[in-house]
């Protein structure tokens, strides 16, 4: 027997940039900030949920058990079971459909899908060569073992490693990646820029109209997404220089995603359970598929979503006209850009081993409320940024509406999803 | 090809000799003379692989410590062989300063780490080359009976001359284009290296030593490269198969190089670049299946 899952709602922090307003938060705290202002806003308090799925991409060691110990911090019912996932910048959707999975199949009856990252409070682990000597010295049974297990150490080992976002089998970090992939669609600078400017002006104009008051709750004092500049343009952002892709770059501080904070969340539930409780029932989780690309073979690093979109479409019999709204998560404006251009190519589409292109669609449904070059993108945090706001979107447009979400993440690896307003 | 081969006289050692003493010998030079080479093969039976030393050379080359051991790395143990064969007083080819100039190998089935093998190494095919003679350096690895591995490094000495005529060779083909890898070689990646090969040539990590060769820094070992190149390629090969590197250029260290791998219906091109794409260091070629 399978149940309806259905986004009941959503809650977030403010996003903020590396080192900005909410550089002082943990993972943990970020985490059990968005969970507490979920359970604030459904009445959660002293519930206990089906289960709590979330997860960090840069995660302390400390925080093994993450999402557990945010819901023992929240006001959820202490007896909430919790698990830690993570797929890149596709976490906090790959938590969602997680969550959704368990519902539809009657696993559990509620759920909560999130995600959070910290750069400003990112691990600094110890090189290998001093780790290893540390675990020598550790195990050594008498004193010279230990001894000389330590002596093995150098200045140079220890010298603290900061995380990168480096993919590590190419070396290349993930915009040098997606510069590759600029050059050889050939997006120009202009429609990046424009893209980035939208991006910021729809954001805007959706916290203005009061759009995500149900939806992001202040943490620390900040109230609004502390990236976004309202006041940006297409002049202005044509003045920065490149940073991806050489001299004669066209990807920019602008037009790329800034290093960010943040968490998020999502209440997902049976449709039953939603109106047994008396919560919104927003959109139901029509479908999901996740693909990767090799990109240590040379393949386009952040164009895995395409073939599970394509896929996904094809299972279900549907076209890219069938939706009322879509959300392709800005990791850079040329990952929009090469998305589209990769869903209108025939030989691309066919080269994936779908029947042939995925269409072109109209450039209104697309991201209406911003996306992350204006929200800020703490990586495991945006999937669970987009589904409760598309899902309230679709909510809004009726019945039967539509949305598709693509996102990519490191490792050459897409994430898609459809939700359709209940 | 045993089939054909001359009867040779085989040397047995019982461990791996050491090749600090063999690389000085091999420093005092021998100009002009007219190459020799020993006639003999070289052999040590049962050779027990070292778990540890394994586990660096594969966090060193980048491979995924696997119970099924890295092609280059059983090169690797079959390397000492190679410098006692030089070092030999019937050898006029010295291993200093002559260049590995390619390398052929082919894995006959997945060797396992625990598998005890019998290593042997002789010298053959002395041939003469534009800047003084090629020299090749055919090792065999067998297991229980069996020939698992087998591999030939392709030498080129200046400082010694064979009579006739240079053979052409056929260079693998080479296109520039944009690395879609980048590969930051650290400074220190020579002394890191040596570690797990124990090859001891310090034009790989004295500054000194590498002036003395032409070299304004220390140059990464060919054999890393190769070994890099073929760990970028894992999960992509089958058990059996075989590789051809051909090494271009030297790569200085500290330097960041690029990487591009295409691959075509029968073989996986790699080449090893600088960062622009522009010039190769090292290009290979690998096949999967036994000859």
């Amino acid at each position: 027997m399978t149940h309806n899952a259905v986004v009941v709602g959503g809650n977030r922090t403010p996003f903020a940039k590396a080192g900005g307003p909410l550089a002082q938060a943990s993972n943990h705290d970020l985490l059990t900030a968005a969970l507490d202002g979920l359970v604030a806003r459904y009445g959660l308090a002293g519930t206990r949920i089906g289960e709590v799925a979330a997860g960090a991409v840069l995660k302390h060691p400390k925080d093994f058990n993450l999402t557990r110990e945010a819901v023992l911090s929240s006001a959820l019912d202490p007896s909430t079971p919790a698990c830690d996932l993570q797929q890149a910048c596709g976490t906090g959707l790959e938590a969602t459909v997680y969550v959704a999975n368990k519902i539809a199949l009657g696993q559990i009856d509620s759920g909560i899908a999130g995600g959070t990252d910290s750069t400003s409070d990112a691990p600094i682990t110890v090189s290998d060569p001093l780790r290893r000597a540390l675990l020598a010295a550790n195990a050594a049974k008498t004193a010279p073992q230990r001894l000389k297990a330590l002596s093995r150490i150098r200045p140079a080992h220890l010298k603290p490693q900061a995380p990168s976002v480096t993919e590590p089998r190419t070396g290349l970090s993930m915009g040098e990646h997606q510069a590759l992939t600029t050059e050889r669609w050939g997006i120009s600078r202009e429609d990046q820029d424009e893209i980035a400017a939208a991006s910021h002006h729809k954001l805007a104009a959706a916290w203005d109209d009061g759009f995500f008051d149900d939806l992001v709750t202040p943490y620390l004092g900040l109230a609004r997404d502390a990236i976004l500049r309202a006041d940006t343009s297409v002049e202005k952002l044509a003045k920065l220089r490149p940073v991806f892709g050489g001299p004669g770059g066209t990807m920019t501080a602008g037009n790329s995603t800034a290093l960010s904070d943040g968490a998020a969340t999502s209440l997902l539930a049976s449709e039953d359970w939603a109106r047994e409780h008396h919560l919104p029932v927003l959109a139901k989780v029509v479908d999901a598929e996740v693909a990767a690309v090799d990109h240590p073979g040379g393949d386009d690093l952040l164009l895995g979503p395409v073939a599970a979109a394509g896929r996904m479409l094809a299972r279900r019999g549907l076209t890219l006209d069938d939706f009322a709204l879509i959300e392709i998560h800005e990791a850079f404006a040329s990952t929009v850009l090469t998305t589209l251009e990769a869903w209108k190519s025939d030989e691309y589409c066919r080269s994936l081993g779908l029947d042939g292109a995925l269409g072109t669609i109209d450039r209104s449904i697309l991201n209406v409320t911003g996306s992350s070059l204006a929200a800020g993108h703490p990586f495991a945090a945006t999937g669970a940024r987009i589904v409760p706001t598309l899902a309230k979107l679709l909510h809004q447009r009726g019945p039967g509406s539509k949305g598709l979400i693509s996102m990519c993440a490191a490792g050459g690896q897409g994430v898609v999803a459809i939700l359709e307003a209940v | 090809m045993a089939g054909t081969e001359p009867a040779r006289t085989v040397e047995h050692l019982s461990e791996s000799p050491g090749m600090g003493a063999a690389f000085a010998r091999a420093l005092i030079p021998r100009r002009g003379d007219t190459a020799r080479i020993p006639d003999r093969a070289v052999t040590i039976h049962g050779h027990r692989q070292d778990l540890a030393r394994l586990a660096e050379y594969s966090r060193v080359c980048e491979f995924t410590l696997r119970h099924s051991v890295p092609a280059t790395w059983i090169h690797v143990l079959t390397f000492p062989l190679h410098v006692h064969l030089l070092s030999d007083a019937e050898s006029s080819v010295p291993l200093v300063g002559a260049v590995h100039v390619s390398n052929d190998m082919t894995m006959h089935r997945a060797v396992g780490a625990d598998e005890a093998l019998d290593l042997t190494v002789h010298l053959e095919n002395l041939r003469p080359h534009r800047r003084g003679a090629l020299v090749d350096l055919v090792g065999q690895a067998h297991a229980d009976g069996e020939l698992v591995w087998d591999g030939v490094s392709t030498y080129l000495s200046s400082s010694v001359s064979v009579p006739g005529d240079p053979e052409g060779r056929d260079r693998t083909p080479f296109e520039a284009g944009t690395p879609h890898g980048l590969w930051r070689l650290p400074a220190d990646l020579g002394r890191r290296y040596r570690r797990a090969s124990k090859d001891p040539n310090p034009i790989h990590t004295s500054r000194l030593a590498a002036k003395a060769f032409g070299f304004p820094r220390p140059i990464i070992h060919g054999m890393w490269t190769h070994a890099r190149a073929l760990a970028a390629l894992e999960g992509r090969l089958a058990d059996a198969f075989s590789v051809h590197v051909d090494f271009v250029k030297p790569i200085l260290l500290p330097r960041t190089v690029g990487f591009t791998s295409t691959a075509t219906e029968r073989s996986l091109d790699v080449a090893v670049t600088s960062r622009d794409g522009a010039t190769p260091f090292l290009l290979m070629r690998a096949k999967d299946g036994s000859p």
